[in-house]
């Protein structure tokens, strides 16, 4: 069982320690609450762009510096944006503990006086270059993109993926980073982790060295995120330049750890996950008319997720995948799942959860979401419960209540026409 | 209110000492090595086959063929048909993988330490057993048709199979490892079941185990598991023999639509055995091979003309190639490749600042641990030393020979094995944006199709 300790200092930084002397490592973990959807329209990008910005130096540390830090010492880093939160993390020998926490601490405390235009362009081209080459340029890349359009309003901050658009990152300026900064990088909005090879008494006196004078910010601005029902399917043919249709799929389900997102969890792995899967089992491996499928969940803290998708063999009809996928569906809601379904999804998800505890830096991430999310880091410890207790009525019920034409959004990718 | 603390980076503590895990090793009889190496630290365990024949096995004709033969493992095995394969194997919440690389071809399961027992029953008929039904095959192939089909829209896709192709010619590693479409098409059961049978032999093969487990319990249970595998005629590696490059030269992919080029610049690298691995690796990590290396500062942090740019050497069991990536707005193209060449020319001349150089040994000596946290990332690594024939002691010397790397020792290799004025240089882009400015480079530069046909001059 794995001994957790959580505490505050008085400028409301959340400490989370997890000592764990099996390897001479530490991991190092913050998240920040602030994500792409506390973005507004005509700026989106933002806080991916801003993660990008927080590698580039520090008062202390020079531009690039960050990363010869803690390569030079054998370390691994990096960070990643998404809806609701960004996270920033290392692991190093365990012996550069410090050395890390005041790499942290700097630009949590000290990033302002470092910022330049001239970082700022750079980094713009360089994210500019992450959409050309992750969306743009590829065959597919923009459907995520299209899915969220169709499933969320304009004024809704999931209508939008952390990338962003070309304009609005062409549109952010130097000011807008200054209150970026200043309105969510504060310890007050950010939970520390640290996992691995360390006594809790000094990582105490460390974090409390290097964190301790940061300033909590101003009170945090307003902001209520409501999804309004939209009660009819929202649907989209999109003729683009791909060799073979794709189905996109997105049902509403209600927000990460819900009883029924839990149960949507485990219902998307019953729908894919191996060849004796609900879909992969119809499309792929009996009729053959799909090339691959795939279904699952995302951690998202506002509004839940639950994503189909589907590529058609050449010569294929998207209705008759559409319809192959509908049957199964429609066999689930009228039948429910077996107990040896859900015997094999309570496993894979065992199996999943027991991988991320495993690494150092996948179990600080772990417990910094539980911290973020749930404001409870010890929920780690008991995060299978409610999979273990989902029963397969639950499973029937989320599917006759969720996965119904009026709750989704479909975008379907065809070859376009020369 | 800065403090003196806060100035410099602190100091490290004193270091913690890693070691390896003790592997405990053994042969049956019929050739089949075992490795096992115990960490406790999870309740999980990984399992791995390694079988010593890989892609480089196919031939021009049959290109793909191992690759296919590895896809069809779990397609039933034993008693069980591919589904309820998949049922019995959920219900122990094992995971199975199969999959070939140029040089081997692997199985894998992970799972729970309390499934083990029941997990390396099936695993064994996966390995030993195999169907490799003809009804399997033919989904699998025409599954694999539409991936090819995909992948000539994917600019890195296609930009790696042209350098390949073009590298190598139309053999072995100049192929790609799930074939083409003619070899694809071609490939029948009989050809499969022959592939399986010919290289799915004990003594071509490896069990590696690491995890929550009992190393002499393990070893008894491989030894009862596989100890009657016939031993067979053990298969022979072909010779790759590429012909050398006589002079740089620019290949263009068209795609009217792209908004970025992706960019391969490169040629023939050297075997993983080579004597000169460790220079080599710390030469590369600092031109290409880490986020701090010379190609990613300049391309990306200086210029801001990529998200990522990389180089590598593939080392395989033979000579793989050394290839510079990027993939960059169509508007710098030349400016990229002009760049990129740059790099490689300067490290050639011994410009390597000490600084730069002890925190490359510096990141590669220290990094080690970070990357082996999991049983599974154990077992990787001892599956490397199996395929590579390493020392057994490799990883607890790996640091000193790291450390033992000088400047000069990194010019050398640099001038022995990069040689940007005889390397392809192939752009998968927007021609009519990028033909002529590329014009400029001073290399002959032809215009491909995806499938690399030249075309007539524009």
């Amino acid at each position: 069982m794995l001994s957790i300790e959580s505490y505050f200092l008085d400028n409301g930084l959340h400490v989370v320690l997890n000592e764990d002397h099996s390897a001479p490592l530490v991991a190092i973990n913050l998240w920040y609450h602030v994500g792409s959807k506390n973005e507004r329209p005509g700026r989106t990008g933002f806080a991916h762009l801003f993660e990008h910005m927080l590698f580039s130096g520090s008062q202390h540390v020079g531009n690039n510096e960050h990363f010869r830090y803690v390569q030079s010492v054998g370390g691994v880093l990096n960070g990643t944006t998404f809806f609701d939160r960004t996270n920033y993390f290392e692991t190093l020998p365990s012996n550069y503990l410090a050395l890390g926490l005041w790499l942290e601490s700097d630009r949590m405390g000290f990033f302002l006086p470092a910022l330049t235009q001239e970082k700022l362009d750079i980094q713009r081209e360089v994210v500019k270059e992450e959409r050309r080459q992750r969306y743009d340029n590829v065959p597919y890349g923009t459907a995520f993109e299209r899915l969220l359009h169709l499933a969320y309003d304009p004024d809704y901050s999931y209508h939008w993926p952390t990338i962003g658009s070309m304009e609005d990152l062409t549109a952010a300026s130097l000011d807008d980073i200054r209150t970026f900064f200043a309105t969510w990088y504060r310890p007050d909005n950010c939970v520390l982790t640290v996992v691995g090879d360390f006594v809790a008494a000094e990582a105490k006196d460390l974090v409390a060295r290097y964190f301790g004078d940061i300033a909590p910010g101003n009170s945090f601005p307003p902001f209520d995120l409501i999804r309004r029902d939209r009660r009819s399917e929202h649907r989209e043919v999109f003729p683009s330049r791909v060799p073979l249709p794709r189905l996109y799929r997105l049902y509403h389900l209600p927000r990460m750890a819900d009883r029924d997102w839990i149960a949507g969890d485990l219902l998307s792995t019953v729908l894919s996950s191996d060849k004796a899967s609900r879909l992969e089992k119809s499309l792929v491996y009996e009729k053959q008319i799909a090339t691959d499928v795939a279904a699952y969940v995302l951690p998202t803290e506002a509004t839940g997720m639950l994503m189909v998708q589907a590529t058609a063999k050449e010569g294929v009809a998207t209705e008759q995948i559409e319809r192959a996928i509908d049957d199964e569906i429609e066999r689930l809601a009228v039948g429910g799942v077996t107990e040896d379904e859900l015997t094999r999804a309570k496993n894979r998800t065992e199996v999943d959860y027991a991988h991320q505890i495993e690494n150092y830096d996948a179990r600080a991430d772990l417990i910094g979401m539980m911290a973020t999310y749930f404001e409870d880091p010890n929920r780690v410890l008991n995060w299978l419960e409610p999979y273990r207790m989902a029963t397969a009525d639950d499973l029937k019920r989320v599917v006759q209540r969720y996965l119904v034409p009026e709750n989704r959004v479909t975008s379907i990718y065809v070859p376009e026409v020369a | 209110m800065t403090d003196d603390f806060r100035a410099s980076a602190p100091p490290p503590g004193p270091p913690r000492p890693y070691h390896f895990p003790q592997v405990t090793r053994q042969t049956l009889p019929n050739g089949l090595k075992i490795l096992v190496a115990e960490n406790h630290s999870a309740p999980l365990v990984a399992v791995r086959a390694l079988v010593g024949s890989g892609a480089d096995h196919d031939t021009q004709q049959l290109a793909g063929l191992a690759s296919m033969t590895a896809e069809l493992l779990d397609e039933g095995a034993g008693s069980r048909d591919a589904i309820r394969l998949a049922e019995d194997l959920g219900l122990l919440g094992a995971s199975l993988g199969a999959g070939t690389d140029w040089d081997a071809s692997y199985i894998s399961i992970d799972v729970l330490s309390k499934m083990f027992a029941p997990a390396i029953e099936i695993f064994t008929d996966v390995v030993r057993r195999p169907t490799l039904p003809d009804s399997a095959l033919e989904r699998v192939r025409s599954e694999r048709l539409m991936e090819l089909l995909q992948q000539r829209e994917e600019p890195a896709a296609i930009a790696g199979k042209r350098f390949s192709n073009l590298l190598y010619g139309a053999g072995t590693y100049g192929n790609s490892i799930i074939g083409n479409p003619g070899s694809v098409s071609r490939l029948i059961i009989d050809d499969v079941r022959r592939f399986y049978q010919q290289n799915f032999v004990p003594n071509n093969t490896a069990m590696i185990i690491a995890g929550d487990v009992v190393a002499s319990r393990v070893v008894a249970d491989i030894a009862r598991l596989f100890g009657d595998w016939k031993r067979a005629a053990a298969p022979e590696r072909p010779a790759i023999t590429p012909a050398p490059i006589e002079k740089s030269r620019v290949y263009l992919i068209d795609r009217p639509n792209a908004v970025q080029s992706e960019i391969r610049v490169g040629h023939i690298g050297v075997p993983r055995s080579t004597e000169d691995y460790f220079p080599l690796t710390v030469m590369n990590a600092l031109l290409g091979g880490v986020f701090n290396s010379r190609i990613n500062l300049n391309l990306r942090e200086r210029h801001g003309y990529t998200y990522g740019a990389r180089s590598v050497f593939a080392f395989r069991r033979q000579a793989g190639p050394f290839v510079v990536s990027a993939p960059v707005r169509n508007e710098v193209t030349l400016e990229s490749v002009t760049e990129v060449l740059i790099e490689l020319r300067r490290i050639r001349t011994g410009d390597i600042e000490p600084r730069e150089l002890e925190d490359t040994k510096n990141y590669l000596a220290g990094v080690f641990p970070a990357t082996v946290q999991s049983s599974s990332d154990i077992a990787g690594r001892i599956l490397d030393m199996e395929l590579y024939d390493l020392p057994h002691d490799y990883f607890d010397r790996y640091r000193e020979k790291i450390a033992a790397v000088s400047a000069d020792d990194v010019a050398h290799v640099a001038q022995k094995y990069i040689d940007p004025d005889r390397a392809l240089i192939v752009i998968v882009g927007n021609a009519a944006q990028v033909r002529e400015p590329l014009g400029t480079l001073g290399f002959p530069l032809e215009d491909l199709d995806v499938d690399g046909n030249v075309l007539p001059v524009a």
